[in-house]
């Protein structure tokens, strides 16, 4: 473009180079291919967390490679930073470069007098308009205004000419889109500079004031707690989840501020920060139910965590020290503690499954009195039950970037509508004087779509037959 | 008739169409084009009406969501916006060449859909992340673009065709029946415009839809970096034409891998996170 040569062959220093480097479009073409092509590898390559498997069975050396060149984090590596601030800079200097010239396309008014533009318009676009020809020529510049606004005339003679224009503005929607490409990307760069991302799951009736932060193994204090009321849970027959919904209450200083629903796609927002129904589970609760068999004599009693209840039989204190999801891969297990009225203290390890711990668990451990249900006699102990509370998972985060992006996502797609659909028309209209009338001659330019053009100049030929009279 | 079965029939009404485009180009008789077209819009009428059924099976199931929500029904979808687009197209223009090669994608896709084994038909009830209003913006404004790249894709190939044969000229040849490639080019072009901007408005709605869901606008998991390696090949097109006057083969060449990237962006990454999990068990 005509615009280069005030910058590039200039002269030869350094910024002569660099802003023939970055006004240049094929460096454009090349880095949007580059950028789909490293995305592509993204997606061939397991990413963060789910790398970790993959890069275990790797080899050390290429581990190493890939490692280095941050191949388990691409989109955050930086590479793709280079290649996306290669980006933000060819898109700077292109506009920079070109927009003296779109400036003068945009504001340039062509003299309305103007012959050649007429020769060999389709007579379609000539119309004969009978009458006074002071009068017409009135008639014709106020219609025009009326539709296009400004209006420039040159009045003659013989003949008199119009110039009007339409959709100038649009030279701008190729910048629109451009500055919007900037905000989404500085969006996305104040998001992950002042942003966080986190996830905390908390058990029904609980409450907590941290979090995890995704990608760090730190813990983030919010600054609040947050309780979670109620969790509910409903499925289809199916027995797929059909919603499920949190309800929450926002703590500030031991106070209660804020409470609210949370379900899937109706995230709550408190203080700068979002939360989001993510997932749910169960985990063991603080009670179970405990059988005792004791000389034939069978009984179930329920025991709290952390709580002792007296043994059936009256042979001392039972006391619950500690309930497991999932001890030693043999499945739910408690340390339940046997205070006798007489002796010491024993403590035990109960499993819901007996049979698979003895057939896992290694002889000496089952010698032990620690792995034995039955070490405390007459007793033996069986688990019946271990209680399980829903917890709710929630997604944790903020992002001051959002609204941003949010900003320009609607101004990307504006411009392109702006870009793609319309065009600045430049018509010129001649009037000139013929028999008992005036003959007008329609004739226009468009910088996109002839067949949208044509179509505007027949439409206002037209018009102006119908209208100026 | 349940709407699956009307749609297994809607195959073979398009394949018909299909068949009556290609007589057309062969045989050069207009009847056929004129047979053809009527076949097609029959054919996309019993589609409609059988995307409205389906619609309200699921709420006679008490399970009432529109017809979106998973692989068989985005098929039918796809079939669906391919051929309205395609008839839209023709009306415009006033040329049917390119329902020789549009009509087979049509055809393909529900057939897919109706016989392929392993896309389940049964009308399945929504998890709680796909209820959203996002989610219809979001695969209404994917599948028109994915239907103006398929025929962007069909406007190349006929072009590549066409700039092969140019030297031999038999006359009386189809090939004298295709528009001139100045004219493909640039309806090639209109198309790829439409594309993108609703390549566009389909990724902001679904980073909308995740960012309600999920809490993230962008979480480059690999359908969403498909989608944007998409809109990458389709943004150089554009810039290689407007900017750089890149026209003919060259843009038919880039249309053809930026369809390749839709095919993949649709089907490809399932297969791809397959093997994430496949790699995690």
């Amino acid at each position: 473009m005509n615009a280069t040569i005030n910058h590039g062959t200039s002269k030869k220093s350094g910024l002569g180079i660099f802003w023939r480097f970055f006004s240049s479009v094929k460096l454009t073409i090349a880095l949007l291919v580059i950028l789909a092509a490293v995305s592509v590898i993204g997606t061939l390559i397991p990413q963060r967390e789910g790398a970790i498997d993959f890069a275990m069975g790797m080899n050390p050396r290429l581990f190493q490679v890939f490692m280095s060149l941050n191949l388990f984090d691409i989109y955050h590596s930086l590479l793709f930073r280079i290649i996306l601030g290669f980006l933000v800079m060819n898109l700077v200097v292109c506009s920079i470069d070109r927009f003296p010239v779109t400036w003068k396309l945009f504001s340039y008014i062509p003299s309305p007098d103007k012959s050649r533009i007429f020769q060999d318009i389709p007579t379609e676009q000539t119309c004969i308009l009978s009458g006074n020809s002071k009068h017409i020529l009135n008639r014709i510049e106020e219609f025009l205004h009326k539709r296009y606004g400004k209006v420039f005339s040159k009045k003659g003679d013989k003949y008199s000419s119009f110039f009007v224009q339409t959709g100038r503005f649009s030279r701008f929607g190729v910048y629109i889109v451009h500055f919007s490409i900037l905000l989404i990307l500085a969006g996305g760069l104040v998001g992950s500079l002042f942003g966080f991302e986190g996830y905390v799951n908390i058990v029904e009736s609980d409450k907590t004031d941290k979090i995890h932060v995704r990608g760090s193994r730190q813990q983030k204090n919010l600054g609040f707690e947050i309780r979670c009321d109620r969790f509910t849970v409903s499925y289809y027959k199916s027995g797929m989840p059909k919603e499920y919904k949190s309800e929450i209450t926002f703590i500030v200083n031991g106070k209660d501020v804020k409470k609210g629903t949370l379900l899937v796609n109706h995230p709550l927002h408190f203080r700068g920060i979002t939360f989001y129904q993510a997932s749910y589970g169960t985990i063991p609760g603080k009670k179970i139910i405990l059988r005792a068999v004791m000389n034939g004599k069978s009984f179930s009693f329920p025991v709290s965590l952390q709580k002792s209840v007296p043994l059936p039989g009256n042979g001392g204190e039972l006391l619950l020290e500690d309930i497991r999801d999932n001890l030693v891969g043999i499945g739910p297990a408690v340390l339940i503690s046997i205070l006798p009225r007489h002796g010491e203290k024993i403590s035990m390890w109960i499993f819901k499954n007996p049979a698979l711990a003895k057939s896992r668990l290694p002889e000496p451990m089952l010698k032990s009195p620690k792995f034995n249900p039955s070490a405390f006699r007459p007793y033996t102990f069986f688990l019946e039950g271990v209680d399980t509370v829903y917890y709710t998972g929630l997604q944790v985060s903020k992002d001051p970037g959002v609204p941003i992006v949010w900003a320009g996502c609607v101004i990307l797609v504006t411009g392109l509508f702006i870009t793609f659909f319309m065009s600045h028309r430049r018509i010129w209209i001649r009037a000139e004087n013929h028999k008992s009338g005036v003959r007008v001659r329609v004739a226009g330019m468009a910088n996109r779509d002839p067949v949208g053009l044509r179509r505007h100049l027949l439409k206002l030929t037209d018009d102006l037959r119908k209208h100026v009279l | 008739m349940t709407s699956s079965t009307i749609l297994s029939y809607v195959t073979f009404i398009y394949f018909t169409g299909f068949t009556l485009y290609l007589l057309m180009m062969v045989m050069g008789k207009k009847s056929f084009g004129t047979a053809a077209t009527f076949v097609s819009l029959a054919g996309l009428v019993a589609h409609s009406a059988a995307i409205v059924l389906r619609w309200m099976e699921s709420y006679q199931l008490g399970i009432g969501h529109a017809p979106l929500s998973n692989l068989y029904e985005s098929l039918i979808f796809f079939s669906w916006t391919v051929t309205l687009f395609y008839l839209v197209v023709e009306w415009r223009t006033k040329n049917r060449v390119l329902g020789a090669f549009v009509m087979p994608i049509s055809s393909l896709a529900l057939a897919y859909a109706s016989f392929s084994p392993s896309v389940n038909s049964r009308i399945q009830p929504l998890v709680p992340a796909l209820k959203s209003n996002w989610l219809i913006a979001h695969v209404i404004t994917c599948f028109f673009s994915y239907a103006a790249f398929a025929l962007s894709f069909a406007l190349s190939i006929i072009y590549l065709i066409k700039l092969k044969n140019q030297g031999a000229g038999r006359a009386g040849s189809f090939l004298n029946r295709i528009p001139d490639s100045r004219v493909l080019d640039e309806l090639n072009y209109q198309i790829v415009i439409i594309g993108f901007l609703m390549l566009t408005l389909g990724i902001i709605t679904g980073s909308v839809w995740a960012h309600s869901a999920w809490g993230t606008y962008w979480g480059w998991d690999p359908k969403e970096t498909w989608s944007l390696i998409t809109w990458l090949i389709y943004a150089s097109v554009i810039h290689a034409r407007i900017a750089r006057g890149w026209e003919g083969k060259r843009i038919a060449v880039l249309c053809i891998v930026g369809f390749a990237c839709v095919i993949f962006t649709y089907f490809g990454v399932n297969y791809l996170a397959g093997l994430h999990s496949y790699a995690k068990s």
